[in-house]
Formats: structure tokens, sequence, C-alpha cells
């Protein structure tokens, strides 16, 4: 009888423990639940969708055919979408400085399998490509990473980052040619108008920008209608 | 041994730590043993919600990011919460010094523990203060130049301390600094806490005084029946803690729902100092330093300027409070025997209260010299033959009481709802409004509630206690209990955090569930360890 009522008692006792755990952690899991999302930031989309920016010179006036040079030595970058994401602007050529017409390729992302299409040169001579010029392996910039024209000894006509020896193919969309890098550099749709001789940045394709978390946030949108393309020692 | 000094008996006699526990300190009136753990409650979900806002806070953007965080999931919760548990944290604090200064505990052996108390409820004023000053609101601008005049007041180096608290006059540099203070000072609280605990470890707690015949010094020594800290004190002190975070989130939620609370006791910042909307905010300080804000409109204040009267207002009750230890040495600790200082502090509270109330109802209204002599003798002859009258008849076996205290916090509070009461009646009259009436009516009910508690106390009138529940009782209970913190659980989680409304329900949610946790603790307690 004794031993019956001592088991009841226990019975008794652990229903009061389950409920006081349940209590308890019905407390801890609403304090977390509120602490965890009060303090991851939300992600500010800066623009809702990709402007259209006209590529202009440091003077004001739009960039001209004339005004890029084939196989620049020197680092050309305009910043697109944001103001923090600098970008490449390369016009292409062959050993002997002849403009080389680039045609859209599938490019493969080998971090995960998938293709996507890279978009053609444009200009007169289609030769004039452009990709974020930020390291898809750990975000090295310019002049870490830059353009090495065919001529030149070293990694002729690639993109190559010094910081961990990435390489990429502007003649092939950007793509990877050697690692560590998993991901080719996103390339930026650039539209030419025959009439006027100008530039513009329409769309970025390819894998997001590196260090982002979509290629319109975590930054600042560009506030003009066009964007400055700035000069830089290669 | 009554030549050593504490440093001396501290690290040569060291005390074994954790002790045994006495029952009373859980049993009923063992509350009042727990005011400080209370308060300390209080500082530590300060400095948690804190940390969190100093993610978000941005002193070059003071106001804008203060009012962002309303829109930051939860974001709003943490902020009222962050204010309120401030709020609570002071009034503890003052309870426990009261606590304290009836019961005596100022007395030898625990003279530092008293001092370092004063310092850290400046502490704890200060750090308020300069928390509240942060959001960059109207009011906080108020308080800012409030702070400024007071500074520059300081003879000689005035303009230097009111550069090294305030920057060199830019909002960036001014916030900034604020921010910074805010935190120092919160770590300094840290600091002096874990000294002002550890002596409280070290002297003990003190026991009912009825042991030692009300002789100092009072030492709670280990007895047969003494039980384990665990589970006994864990489990009693894990259940306070529930309820005092209960009230920490429940008040601000409920307070942030009401429509039109006034910007005195409002969760939220007020409109920017730019705003054209700010002419219509009184300038009010937080309440806790409202009482200095009357004593600025003394006539005397306007002549000796904001830094003397806030050494005269300020300085001597501090200084009054900090000698009590060296200056009233008597060897007894029944109240009784101490009329003198059991009077002063419930004078100290009906100043604090009287002087809050008054600048809340009429802000900025110069006060001339003969009625604040008036406000400041009048309690004084009153209260100080009062007690003394009760005092002696206590003492000569007239009135019997098992709970003096609870005489002398209930007079306290008579005190402060006839003074209350009686200037409501005043505004009643001058100004016919509704709401003046029926604050004089609730007062006057207030009040006579009180009083008729008092004498019931006094005249040992008693009150039954419920009986225990049966062993059914508590299966039933504690399966309501855990269905309804799985209920509001449920319903809470899926309100989204997306404006201040749905945040303060999930706030009252989460007080509800940290209140049913500290009953069913208590409950828990009751079955299995019979408290």
């Amino acid at each position: 009888m004794s031993q019956e009522k001592d088991l009841k008692d226990e019975q008794k006792r652990n229903f009061l423990k389950i409920m006081g755990v349940l209590i308890i952690g019905a407390g801890l899991a609403g304090t977390l639940r509120s602490v965890v999302q009060n303090i991851l930031p939300e992600s500010v989309q800066a623009e809702s969708s990709f402007p259209t920016l006209l590529l202009s010179l440091p003077d004001g006036n739009p960039v001209h055919t004339a005004d890029l040079i084939v196989n620049n030595p020197q680092i050309v970058l305009y910043y697109y979408p944001l103001t923090n994401t600098p970008n490449f602007l390369l016009r292409l050529g062959d050993a002997s400085g002849k403009d080389v017409k680039i045609e859209g390729s599938v490019v493969k992302i080998p971090a995960t399998g998938q293709t996507y299409k890279s978009p053609p040169g444009v200009g007169p001579y289609g030769s004039v490509v452009s990709s974020s010029a930020i390291c898809q392996h750990l975000g090295c910039i310019p002049p870490e990473i830059r353009y090495h024209p065919p001529s030149s000894t070293s990694f002729p006509g690639k993109i190559h980052c010094d910081c961990h020896g990435s390489t990429y193919d502007p003649f092939n969309g950007f793509s990877v040619v050697t690692g560590p890098t998993t991901h080719p550099l996103p390339s930026v749709v650039l539209s030419y108008d025959p009439s006027k001789d100008t530039y513009s940045a329409t769309l970025m394709v390819g894998p997001t920008i590196y260090g982002h978390s979509s290629d319109l946030s975590g930054g600042q949108a560009v506030s003009t209608s066009f964007t400055t393309i700035t000069t830089i020692q290669g | 041994m009554e030549d050593k000094g504490l440093l001396e008996k501290i690290m040569n006699e060291p005390q074994p730590l954790p002790r045994r526990v006495p029952d009373y300190m859980r049993g009923k009136g063992g509350i009042w043993y727990w005011t400080g753990a209370m308060v300390m409650i209080a500082f530590f979900y300060e400095v948690v919600t804190g940390l969190i806002l100093f993610l978000y806070y941005e002193p070059s953007n003071a106001y804008a990011s203060t009012e962002a965080i309303l829109t930051i999931p939860y974001g709003s919760v943490i902020l009222t919460t962050h204010l309120y548990g401030a709020y609570i944290m002071i009034a503890l604090v003052y309870v426990h010094l009261l606590r304290n200064l009836f019961v005596g505990a100022y007395k030898k052996p625990r003279e530092m523990q008293w001092i370092s108390g004063i310092i850290l409820l400046f502490l704890t004023v200060a750090v308020a203060y300069f928390g509240y000053s942060l959001s960059g609101d109207v009011l906080s601008s108020d308080a800012i130049d409030v702070a400024r005049g007071i500074m520059d007041g300081f003879p000689v180096i005035g303009t230097y301390i009111a550069r090294i608290v305030l920057g060199n006059g830019e909002s960036v540099s001014l916030f900034t600094r604020y921010e910074g203070w805010h935190i120092i000072l919160a770590g300094l609280i840290l600091v002096l806490f874990a000294m002002h605990f550890f002596l409280a470890e070290y002297n003990t707690i003190m026991p009912d005084p009825k042991r030692n015949a009300y002789r100092v010094p009072l030492v709670d020594r280990e007895e047969k029946n003494y039980k384990p800290w665990q589970p006994y004190n864990l489990y009693y002190m894990a259940q306070i803690s529930f309820f005092t975070l209960a009230l920490i989130f429940i008040i601000p939620s409920i307070v942030a729902i009401i429509p039109h609370v006034p910007a005195l006791f409002s969760p939220f910042p007020q409109v920017s100092p730019t705003s054209p909307l700010a002419i219509s905010v009184p300038p009010y300080p937080p309440w806790f330093l409202l009482f200095v804000y009357k004593e600025l409109d003394f006539a005397i204040s306007a002549v000796i300027g904001p830094f003397w009267a806030s050494v005269l207002f300020i300085g001597l009750p501090l200084v009054y409070l900090l000698i009590i230890p060296y200056v009233e040495k008597t060897p007894t600790l029944k109240p009784t025997r101490r009329p003198i200082i059991v009077a002063t502090g419930v004078i100290g509270v009906i100043y604090l209260i009287g002087l809050s109330t008054w600048g809340a109802l009429y802000p900025g209204v110069p006060v001339s010299n003969v009625v604040a002599l008036l406000f400041f003798v009048v309690p004084m002859a009153i209260v100080i033959p009062l007690v003394w009258y009760l005092a002696n008849l206590i003492e000569s076996g007239r009135v019997k009481s098992q709970n003096s205290w609870k005489i002398y916090v209930l007079m306290t509070l008579d005190g402060f709802l006839a003074v209350l009461s009686g200037y409501s009646i005043l505004s009643a009259l001058e100004t016919h409004s509704l709401f003046s009436t029926i604050s004089m009516i609730i007062l006057l009910v207030l009040l006579a509630i009180s009083s008729l508690v008092t004498y019931s106390l006094v005249y040992g009138v008693k009150i039954s206690v419920p009986a225990k529940l049966s062993s059914r009782g508590y299966v039933v209970f504690s399966g309501i209990y855990g269905f309804l913190a799985i209920a509001i659980i449920s319903i809470i989680s899926v309100i989204p955090p997306t404006n201040t409304f749905n945040q303060s329900l999930y706030g009252i949610g989460m007080g509800l569930i940290f209140f049913i946790a500290g009953g069913f603790i208590m409950l828990y307690r009751s079955h299995v360890y019979n408290e």
C-alpha cells in the first residue's frame, strides 16, 4: 500500500517536472526567438531592379569608343549597380592590338555545375565587355585582380588575381580558368547606342557579386543616371 | 576582534561559502530578504537588453536610430522593457534601501555594505539618467540642458566638467559620450555590486533580530535545521526572478498599448526636439529625477544657482545616508528604539514622492521660499512626533506588533497618500475638472484602505492563511499552468512582430509565461519541499 502510494507520488512529481520543463522551455523558446530575430539585421535592398546607367568620363561627357584603348594596360573601372561594387571595362584585342569580336558563350559555375549565357561584346567591333572587379574567391579588388593583355608574359589574355591565383577568361564570358575560385566573375550586360556612340550598363548576369546577399543589396545605389569611369595604374 | 578592520577580517577569517540557509528567508515575509536579489535580476536584464540595443543605436543619429529600433522585429519590446526594467530597478533600489534602513541593516558589521549601497543608488540613478537621455527626443534634450546647467555651475572647473561629460558641444560628441558614460557607469555598478554582494555573503543575511535580543552585531549562525542552498534557495530565487521578469515585461507592454499615456510614463521616445510638436511636450525630466526638477523651481534655487541647489537637495540627503552608520551607533536594532532614523526615512519618502508629484502636476511653476519651507517643515513636524508616539506605544507594550516594519512601510504610504489626497482635494476645488474629482475619490479610497490595513496591523487583526492544496490539486494546477504556457507561446509565436501593437502583445504574452513559470516553481516548492 505504502509502496503504491510512493509510486503514485513519484508519478505526480514526474508530471510536475514535465510541466515545469514545458513552461520554462516555452519561456526560453519565446525569448530566444525574439532575440535571434531581433539581432538578425534585415538585408536592405538598395534598388528594386537593375538601373540603366550611362558610362561617362570624369569630365562628365559620355564614354565613346575612342576613349577606350584596346588591351589597355591600365585598369578602367566603374561602379555598378551599387557604389561599392567596381567593374572592369575592357576593350579586348589580340596580341597585335586588333579588336576581337566576343560572342556570348555558355559559362559554367564549377561550384554548382549550373550554366548561364554570358552577354556578347558590344561596340562597333563587338569587343567591349565588362565584369565585376571583385574576385569571386575571397573578394580582392584591383589592382590585385587585373586584366593581363595578350602581349604580356604572365597570364596573357586572362584576368588574374594576385591574392590567391584565381584566373578568369574575359574572352569566354569571364569563366574560371584555374582555381581556387569556384565561381566565374559576374558579367555586366552593356548596351551600345550606335547613333550616339555611347555605352550603358543595364544588367548583371552570372553568380552574385562577392560579399553580397544579392546584387542589389549590401550597399548604396548609384544616385545619378550615369556612372563615372576611373582609371588606375595596373 | 573588535579592533580588526573589515579587510583584515575578510582576508584572515574567511567564511565558508556557500552556507546552509534558514527556512524563514523563504517563508511568509521572507521576500524582504530578496529585495537585493530582485534589483540584481533587473540589473542583469538591463545589461542583456542594453547590449542588444547597443547593436542598433547610433550616436551620430540618436533620435532617428532610436525610432528605427521600434521597427526592428521585437525592437519595441526590447526598447520599452529596457526603459521600464530601469524604472523597476530604481523602484526596487529604493525599496531595498528603505527596508534596510528600517530594520537597521546599516549597523555593525554591515557599514560598508550600506555605504556601497548608497553609492550604488547614486550610480543607478546616474546610469538611468544617461540612458534616458540617449534617445535624443525632446525630453532628452531638456534633461541634457538641465545637466549642463548644473555642471556649468560647479565652481572654477565647471566648464571642464561639462565638457568631459557632454563633449565638445557637437551632437555626435554629446551622444557618443552619453553612450560611453551609460556603459561606463553600468560597468561601475557591476564592479561595486560584486563587492556589495560579496559583503552581503560575508556578513550573512540579517536573521530575525529577536534571536539576538535586538542587539548588534546580528549575524546568521548556521543551525541544525538549516537546509542546503541548492535546491531550496535556488528554486526560490528562480521563482522571484521569474516574477520580476514578468513585471518587467508586462508593465511596459500594457503601457505601450494604452493610448494617450502621459509623456512622463510613455515607454516610447517623444517627438524630436526640432519638431514643431515639441512645444506641446512639457519639459519633464525622467520621473526618478522629478524631485530635483521641482527643487530647482524654489526661489532659493534661483538665487544660489542650479549647482548649489543640487548640492543642497541631492548632496545633503546622500551625505545623510552615507553617515548614518557612523552617527547612529546605538547597539539596538529595534525600529521603535530608533524613532529618529525611522522618522527621517518616512519623511524622506514623503519628500521624494511629494516633490515628484508636485513637479509632475505643476512643472516649472516657481515656488516661494515660504511655501518650500512649509513643504519641508510640515511633514517633519507631523511625522517625527507621530513616529515617536507610536514607537513609545509599541515599546510600552500597549500596542502589540509582530511585524513593525510593515506598519512603518504602510505609514509611509499613508503619509504619502494623505499628502496626495490633500493636494487632490485642493485641485478638485480649484479646477472643477472631472479628472481631478475622480483622482481625489480614488486617492481618498486608497487612503482609507491603507489606513484600515495599518490599523488592523497595529492592533493585531489576524488574516487567515489559505490552506495547502491537496496532492491532486497540485497535478491539476500544474497541468493548467503547463497548458496555459503552451497556449500562450503558440499564440504569440504566430503574431508577426511587424508593428508595436503586435510586439506589445508578444511582451504581455512573455510576461504571462514568466509569471506562470514563477507560479509553477512556487507550486513545485510547495509540493516537493513543503514550503
